[in-house]
């Protein structure tokens, strides 16, 4: 309820009241406006994220990441995963998102999707991974995290509802002209909300089992919609199974589950009909070879 | 194809770089075919937990080598593990191994979660994480290597990748 609206409410109650009542209307009043922000906190707790806040949410996680780990030297390396990338998200329902890919210079193996369309991958994992259609599994694995808007759900889960209450308030203040809290264009409430996450180790955290079964389904059905062979994902699931937990290179990974070998296994129980039948697809091995510097 | 598959893969060998050249072994009792196809001819039978080196993959089948005979068997069929033992990892945090990971990487066991996940990595904490300022000029510059949809397109067709019509209905 407004201010105004507010006091001429109470004004008219007042006016038309014995004073010995007021204290009570007062109370009545104070009890009013609870209910109001009560219904107001409800209805924020079942609103979504529009997309532009999607999409501001992801820069601020991706500049807080990009704080920690600097981007990979090769610039030619860069626009090739963003090629293989923006060819595979251009096979889904969210083509026209502003995708954006990264390679991280770090020889840790990895790869993780923002909300809105951001998706970094580790050099670490581009040297492991043998051909174009082993990097398109993985993106488009990543790139169905966002089709899903799994971290999204995620970010709601773990930051409850104070998540959207907070966005209220300071896209409110920015429109009024006082927020003054520009960070490199990341000024807006969703993108310091995702650098906040990011400092809250946000990013440490693994989804929903579920949540990567269908990323890895959905991920093979994009790898053979743009073309690839689709045993490309489980071609990058094996190699990922492989890696040697002690090697200080690749001992960050294993936190993240199921692990590589189950959800080799429920490729093989869930999808096995559609990666038989786009087999035959390219894999791209020499192209790939070339992109990561491989003689 | 195969034969150029092979000459990359010795070409590779003899510059000392890995092509895909795990150990695995396999999962069930499976056959070593001379081919990439279940019509192809039988090499021989490996009895489950056969010790392989892989070669190379094409589809849905790898080229192994297993007891000095070389051939290939369903992808499958074959079990790719951590060599290591869970108790000697010196550490396992992912540093952005959560939500969006790709891969689900090494074979940490489920209870080893929460352990797992509170250890700091060589590289990359939780510390490093929470005193990490936000990097606007790098979120510029990795935005700046973006492809069009043109672009892209372009490239699909220059290694001859046709974009299909399939059903997420086919991936369920």
């Amino acid at each position: 309820m407004k201010p105004v609206v507010r006091a001429v409410f109470a004004a008219i109650l007042l006016a038309a009241v014995p004073v010995a009542a007021q204290f009570d209307f007062n109370r009545l009043i104070e009890g009013v406006k609870k209910g109001a922000e009560v219904a107001k906190q409800s209805q924020i707790a079942t609103r979504e994220f529009t997309q532009e806040e999607e999409i501001e949410l992801g820069n601020g996680l991706t500049a807080g990441l990009l704080g920690a780990v600097k981007l990979h030297p090769d610039e030619r390396l860069q626009r090739y995963v963003n090629r293989v990338g923006r060819w595979v998200a251009a096979q889904s329902e969210r083509a026209d998102l502003p995708w954006s890919f990264g390679v991280l210079d770090t020889d840790t193996v990895n790869a993780f999707a923002m909300p809105g369309g951001t998706v970094v991958v580790s050099h670490g994992l581009l040297k492991r991974l043998n051909s174009e259609s082993e990097l398109a599994g993985v993106l488009g694995h990543e790139i169905a995290h966002v089709l899903r808007k799994h971290q999204l759900s995620a970010i709601q889960s773990t930051a409850g509802t104070g998540i959207f209450a907070s966005l209220g308030k300071e896209v409110a203040a920015r429109q009024i002209g006082r927020s003054g809290r520009d960070i490199g264009g990341l000024g807006s409430a969703a993108a310091s909300a995702g650098i906040d996450l990011v400092k809250d180790g946000f990013l440490l955290r693994p989804l929903d089992r579920g949540m990567e079964y269908e990323a890895d389904r959905l991920g093979i059905v994009l790898a053979a919609r743009a073309g690839y062979d689709p045993y490309g994902l489980v071609g990058a699931l094996q190699v990922l199974a492989s890696l040697r937990g002690d090697d200080a290179s690749t001992s960050i990974s294993l936190s993240t589950h199921p692990s590589a070998a189950e959800r080799i296994a429920e490729l093989e129980r869930a999808v096995p009909g559609l990666l038989e039948k786009y087999a035959a697809q390219p894999q791209v091995e020499q192209r790939y070879r070339q992109a990561i510097g491989a003689k | 194809m195969a034969f150029a598959r092979i000459l990359i893969f010795v070409l590779l060998t003899a510059a000392g770089l890995a092509l895909a050249q795990e150990r695995a072994s396999t999962n069930r009792g499976t056959e070593l075919r001379e081919r990439a196809s279940s019509e192809a001819r039988v090499v021989t039978m490996l009895p489950e937990s056969s010790p392989v080196t892989v070669l190379s993959r094409s589809g849905g089948w790898t080229q192994v080598e297993s007891g000095g005979q070389r051939g290939w068997v369903r992808v499958f069929h074959l079990r790719f593990a951590a060599t290591v033992e869970e108790g000697t990892r010196s550490s396992g945090s992912s540093f952005f191994g959560g939500v969006g990971s790709a891969l689900g990487f090494g074979g940490a066991k489920r209870n080893d979660q929460a352990k797992i996940a509170t250890i700091g990595i060589r590289g990359l904490s939780p510390e490093d994480m929470r005193n990490a300022g936000p990097d606007p000029e790098a979120l510029r510059r990795m935005q700046s290597f973006r492809s069009d949809k043109a672009a892209a397109e372009r490239f699909a067709r220059e290694a001859k990748l046709s974009a299909q019509r399939v059903a997420y209905e086919e991936g369920r």
